[in-house]
């Protein structure tokens, strides 16, 4: 077949069928032989075929912070090793943030797909590792100030030389690091496995269609994404949007908020993200590597543009950033960057919030778009050692037509909470309550959805507790007249009787009797609390929501 | 000889299934309308037909077994009565709580993804009391906020409560003493209790499960009591016997009482019928394929038994109840073909549904479908669709798949037809590759078993893609769930946590477990009036690595070294699921019993009509693969004879369905009527 031949259309849909099915199963192969728990069941690792040029083709993700994150990487390590020099079998890794990656623990392998015995594409696989040392088991120090202290760096590397020759050096450097190197290891060869069922069912496709018709089909998908994405576009008015909102601190210098401002300019079917205004990089770890903003911006405009669209590197052709240097969202080395997340989920919040005033049946009103990390530490009286943690969600914003969702994960984030039956055989401490947060839902027409409460009581010895919070210092707002959400707050009772508000980020030692009682924001609230249906308030009311009293100031609800 | 008549009824969303066996005679299949409003209506004229039509009397049943959508009906609609739930005080809202994970995951507006319609936060009460993780009671009940409770929930008129402490699966002393308050107080209220529902860890998942039966308990008792009275009514005289979510059966009489089992009812019929069907061909290995009008089931069979999970989606919600592993992909014979804003092919996700269906069944359908596309390919017989109960219009076919498609495209219809098929075709097989890989299994290992209408058409395409070299067609595969009901087992099982070190096993506490859940079972057992000696009693435990959540089920006999076989059964199953295993330590979970008896392996009587020529014509059919045209032999199922060995390309009518059998697989025809279709060159 010569170049000009049109493609078949039913071809191009099957390959494209295709390349969806391999990435899932590359990631159903690395979730399923993966070691550590944390991806397993946090879900966290991603697979993904790629172009030569390093647009992704397919990507199965279990969680948005990944959708993307690997473009960068890919593009650094054929830079670093042309594909020309590529031999079938090879397989490249790295993790450092500031030559692409994530942060320290998300190391990407990279294995070249050959057809016709050249490289035709790539595939490609991300894993958040449970260890790669640094100053703290786990590899996300919160009290760390420079990358360093963070873990091991690795630039981009040959990590398999054929089909069988393991660099054995990298993989001394490798386990050396780790604190727990079994484990580590085990997760890398998960990715080995997830790549090269990725490369050999490709590689089959490519043999039943032809390498140029392949390469053909796979511009022509990345072709139609942009053209489907950029005519997505022009449905939305072309102008520039902007949205200003906070993070609390950066747990170090605790009085400081944290500016994310972005202008979202959409004009002939691009969607830039100007992000000039945005905090200065911060010396505690929650700066973003660029990735992580793309990531942020890659969310944003998956979730406006519609399911309709496959979703690969042609949707991301009409996205431009401007981060500015030096910003926390572009640091420069060696600003520590390991606990991202809840930058990436205010850039999230704010490119979506820009966009509400044209797109308000999508966006909605702000979600809390927090992640409270709590983290229980000490030991029995046996000797045994226990660290518990918690990741635990506040309440969606509401829709046009629908009240928020009370404590559930949006936006950037998907994880899952923890039993208190689980939690309680792990540590000596107590649940006491684990409710609804009453009336910390927006006010509006719709009501945005609620925050948890929950308490929790040392029973036994001394306990390390980190709290790494946001919302604490400003509300996620509401839309077209509707309330904001209501604040979170944390409070330490003191079994002597003294109370401690814990300023959103805290790391403090618990004893017995002491209380710690965490509540989550809420999601703001859209339309005017005055059109809402008194049928709602009531139901509100009735179902310990809203409060009598909130029912009656905010709502104006007399009984009839 | 009295004879003895056994009946199965599979209730779908259109049709009610019901087949009929009697010694010595081939099974008898009849098709009447579902009858939405009160379904047991269509079982009772269905046992009416047959007393008027075949001359059976209702009195010589001797077995009736159904299969039944009310409980996931009864969720999908809402219907549940009002239900009440008492939690620990402190934990009103666990329900609602849920585990903070989202399902759809690019949305900024998001719908709630747990089930707290099924008790409003004005109907869940909290209760004075608290056990610790070790099961010592850190607050005794407070009785008198159980009446209150109680009383509050009959005055607004609930109908069943449910009832969830923390850590009651540790000790369930407090859940059980506030059912008695409530049953003395309030007699009517059915009560559902998380220590008997589901006596695990996780308060979320048990709360979920033990609400949801709850919820159901109300509508399950008055259609099986509604359906009991009327059988008794037309003179059957045996008990009648329901299908339960992980493939056994029992009587009615208990199902009411545990009514959360039932919500996989219909599809786990479906699935032991396939198991029947490839255990009597000798195949023990098998994937069913039901494709239906808007999404396919998948479902594995490896070693001749339906893999079991112990948490499945129902109504989309994740309900911790074991089920036979069905999974549903969302692509069917009713999926759409439509052209993206790019000028691309695309098929579903959207479907016609059986409302307005596909163009060809002319009910104001005008998109094109897979099932247009089968018409316009010739696959399927216009004027014997459904037996001939349903007239297509081909016509509209090729209307609907020329201008939504062909034309868009710039293709002819028939390229356009194929095309449609090729994509659909390549979204199952990427569906089964999943299903199967994800349970460690490698599809070429297994036979394909296609069943619902469409089936048979994709089954060769499905099977040339996946490298699957076996397909079986079942005589009756339009009633296969019906048929499956005949041949389940009785089955009972109970399961209760249990928190062990496998290293530090003691085998005189785990024979006191087993012992307690042998003694529920056998209760069970000796209601369904079966003998002590025919019960096979199998155990199980969920095992994990020590300090991991992820469990697996691994078979033992309480035995001495019960400890290393569990220990090596984990490591195996690990293996196999996840592709590796450590030499770290294991503790057990859960512990199960599993009580089953009878149960048998039909092969209809087939009576050798192959008088005349099974081949009623022939048909020019288009094939991926095949330039042009390809001739096709039709043949008359009714007149295919056991021991027949026939090439393709072919095409097998029936009336519950069509196969296609294209170039390069040959047809041979078992014992009972089964047709095993080999791949040319395949060992058979």
């Amino acid at each position: 077949m010569t170049q000009e031949t049109k493609l078949d259309p039913i071809t191009v849909e099957v390959v494209r069928n295709k390349l969806d099915g391999i990435a899932n199963e590359m990631e159903s192969t690395l979730l399923r032989s993966s070691f550590s728990p944390i991806v397993r069941e946090g879900l966290d690792a991603s697979a993904s075929l790629f172009t030569l040029e390093g647009e992704s083709l397919a990507q199965a993700v279990a969680i948005p912070i990944h959708l993307a994150t690997m473009i960068p990487v890919v593009k650094r390590i054929s830079t670093e090793f042309p594909p020309s020099t590529m031999k079938e079998g090879d397989i490249y890794l790295m993790n450092d943030p500031y030559l692409g990656g994530t942060h320290l623990p998300d190391i990407a392998l990279v294995m070249p797909i050959f057809a016709d015995g050249r490289p035709i594409a790539f595939a490609a696989t991300m894993t958040h590792h449970q260890d790669v040392g640094g100053m703290a088991p786990g590899s996300i120090p919160t009290n760390a100030t420079e990358i360093y202290q963070e873990g091991l760096r690795l630039p981009p590397l040959k990590f398999r030389d054929g089909p069988d020759k393991f660099d054995e050096t990298v993989i001394k450097i490798l386990r050396l690091n780790s604190r727990i190197p079994d484990t580590f290891m085990g997760d890398i060869h998960a990715q080995v496995s997830a790549c090269t069922v990725g490369a050999q069912r490709v590689a089959e496709v490519a043999k039943t269609y032809g390498r140029n018709m392949m390469t053909a089909i796979f511009a022509d998908l990345l072709d139609r994404s942009e053209q489907m994405t950029r005519e997505a576009l022009t449905q939305i008015p072309e102008g520039t949007y902007r949205y200003v909102d906070f993070n609390d601190n950066d747990g170090i210098e605790l009085d400081k908020r944290i500016r994310i401002e972005v202008a979202v300019t959409i004009k002939d079917g691009t969607f830039s993200c100007d992000f000039t205004g945005t905090n200065a990089q911060v010396r505690g770890p929650f700066n973003v590597v660029p990735s992580g903003s793309q990531a942020a911006a890659y969310y944003a405009l998956r979730t406006i543009t519609g399911a309709h669209i496959p979703t690969n590197g042609g949707c991301f052709r009409a996205v431009e950033l401007n981060l500015p240097k030096g910003s926390i969202l572009n640091p420069v080395e060696p600003a520590p960057v390991n606990s991202r997340t809840a930058t990436i989920k205010r850039a999230t919040g704010a490119i979506l919030g820009a966009l509400r005033e044209v797109r308000p049946e999508v966006v909605g009103a702000d979600a809390a778009g927090e992640m409270l990390a709590l983290m229980f530490g000490g030991m029995r009286p046996n000797g045994r050692r226990y660290v518990v943690g918690e990741l635990i969600a506040g309440g969606s914003g509401a829709g046009p037509n629908s009240d928020g969702v009370d404590v559930i994960e949006t936006d950037a984030t998907n994880c899952m909470n923890l039993p208190v039956e689980s939690f309680e055989r792990d540590a000596p401490i107590r649940i006491n309550a684990t409710r609804l947060r009453r009336d910390s839902g927006g006010a509006g027409r719709q009501r945005g959805g609620l925050g948890i409460y929950r308490e929790y009581e040392v029973l036994e010895g001394e306990v390390v507790f980190t709290h790494r919070g946001e919302r604490h210092f400003c509300a996620p707002a509401g839309a077209e007249g509707g309330e904001s959400g209501m604040m979170a707050r944390s409070v330490i009772h003191r079994a002597s009787g003294e109370d401690e508000v814990i300023p959103s980020k805290l790391v403090t030692r618990l004893f017995p009797g002491d209380r710690v009682v965490i509540e989550t924001a809420g999601g703001g609230g859209f339309g005017a609390p005055a059109e809402r249906r008194r049928e709602a308030i009531e139901a509100d009311r009735a179902n310990g929501k809203v409060s009598p009293e909130e029912a009656r100031k905010v709502y104006g609800l007399t009984d009839r | 000889m009295p004879s003895k008549i056994e009946i199965g009824v599979d209730i779908g969303g259109t049709f009610t299934d019901v087949v009929c066996r009697t010694p010595d005679q081939p099974l008898r299949v009849m098709k009447v309308a579902t009858t939405r409003a009160d379904p047991s209506r269509a079982v009772l004229t269905a046992v009416n037909d047959l007393k008027e039509t075949a001359g059976l009397s209702p009195a010589d049943i001797a077995r009736f077994v159904h299969g039944t959508t009310v409980a996931t009906n009864a969720v999908l609609e809402r219907k549940g009565p009002k239900t009440g739930l008492l939690t620990t005080e402190g934990f009103k809202d666990i329900l609602e709580i849920g585990r903070q994970m989202r399902q759809t995951m690019y949305a900024a507006v998001l719908e709630p993804e747990v089930p707290g319609y099924l008790a409003e936060g004005a109907y869940r009460h909290e209760i004075g009391e608290r056990v610790a993780h070790d099961g010592s009671v850190v607050r005794p009940l407070d009785e008198a906020s159980v009446r209150r409770a109680a009383d509050a929930l009959a005055a607004e008129g609930v109908e069943g409560i449910a009832i969830c402490f923390l850590f009651s699966f540790v000790n369930p002393d407090h859940e059980r003493r506030a059912a008695e308050i409530i049953r003395e107080a309030h007699p009517g209220i059915a009560l559902s209790l998380s220590c008997e529902v589901d006596p695990a860890f996780r308060e979320y998942e048990r709360t979920v499960v033990t609400t949801f039966d709850a919820y159901i308990k109300p509508v399950i008792d008055k259609y099986l009591a509604n359906l009991e009275a009327g059988l008794e009514q037309a003179g059957v005289p045996c008990p009648l016997q329901i299908m339960q979510s992980r493939g056994g059966i029992a009587s009615s009489e208990i199902v009411r009482q545990r009514p959360v089992r039932l919500f996989l009812s219909g599809p786990a019929a479906g699935v032991v019928g396939a198991q029947m069907v490839g255990s009597a061909a000798g195949i023990g290995d098998l994937i069913s394929v039901d494709i239906g009008g808007t999404s396919s089931d998948i479902a594995l069979i490896r070693e001749g038994k339906p893999l079991i999970r112990p948490e499945g989606y129902v109504a989309g919600y994740n309900i911790r109840v074991p089920m036979v592993d069905v999974n549903a992909i969302g692509s069917g014979g009713g999926s759409i073909a439509w052209i993206d804003p790019s000028g691309g092919l695309r098929v579903g996700p959207h479907s016609a549904g059986s409302e307005p269906g596909p163009a060809c069944y002319a009910r104001g359908g005008e998109e094109a479908t897979v099932t247009d596309a089968s018409i316009v390919l010739g696959y399927l017989d216009p004027d014997y669709f459904a037996g001939g109960t349903l007239k297509l219009q081909p016509e509209l076919a090729f209307k609907a798949v020329e201008e939504k498609v062909a034309k868009p495209l710039g293709m002819s219809v028939e390229e356009a037809a194929l095309g449609i098929h090729r994509v659909v075709n390549t979204q199952m097989t990427e569906g089964i590759r999943l299903v199967s890989i994800r349970q460690g299994y490698d599809p070429r290992e297994f036979a394909l078993l296609p069943l619902g209408g469409a089936g048979g058409i994709h089954a060769a395409a499905l099977a040339n893609e996946l490298g699957i070299n076996r397909i079986i067609v079942a005589r009756h595969p339009g009633v296969l769930s019906a048929t499956g009901l005949l041949s389940a087992v009785t089955e009972h099982e109970m399961s209760v946590a249990f928190n062990r070190e496998v290293s530090a096993l003691d085998l005189a506490e785990l024979g006191e477990a087993l012992k307690g859940l042998d003694a529920r079972c056998a209760v069970l057992m000796d209601k369904e009036g079966v003998a002590p000696e025919d019960v096979e009693i199998q155990y199980f435990a969920d095992v994990c690595y020590v300090g991991q959540s992820h469990y697996l089920e691994v078979p033992f006999t309480p035995e001495k070294g019960v400890g290393e076989t569990l220990h090596a059964g984990f490591q195996a199953a690990h293996r196999r699921v996840f592709g590796h295993a450590t030499e770290a330590p294991t503790a057990i979970v859960n512990v199960r019993a599993i009580h089953r008896a009878g149960g048998e392996i039909i092969i209809d009587k087939e009576e050798a009509v192959a008088v005349s020529d099974a081949a009623k014509g022939t048909r020019d059919i288009i094939v991926a693969g095949h330039e042009g045209r390809v001739n096709a032999t039709i043949y008359d199922r009714e007149k295919l004879a056991p021991g027949q060995t026939l090439p393709g390309p072919a095409i097998i009518e029936q009336a519950d369905t069509t196969t296609l059998v294209p170039p390069g697989w040959n047809i041979d025809v078992l014992d009972g009527g089964t047709i095993l279709l080999v791949r040319e060159g395949a060992k058979a």
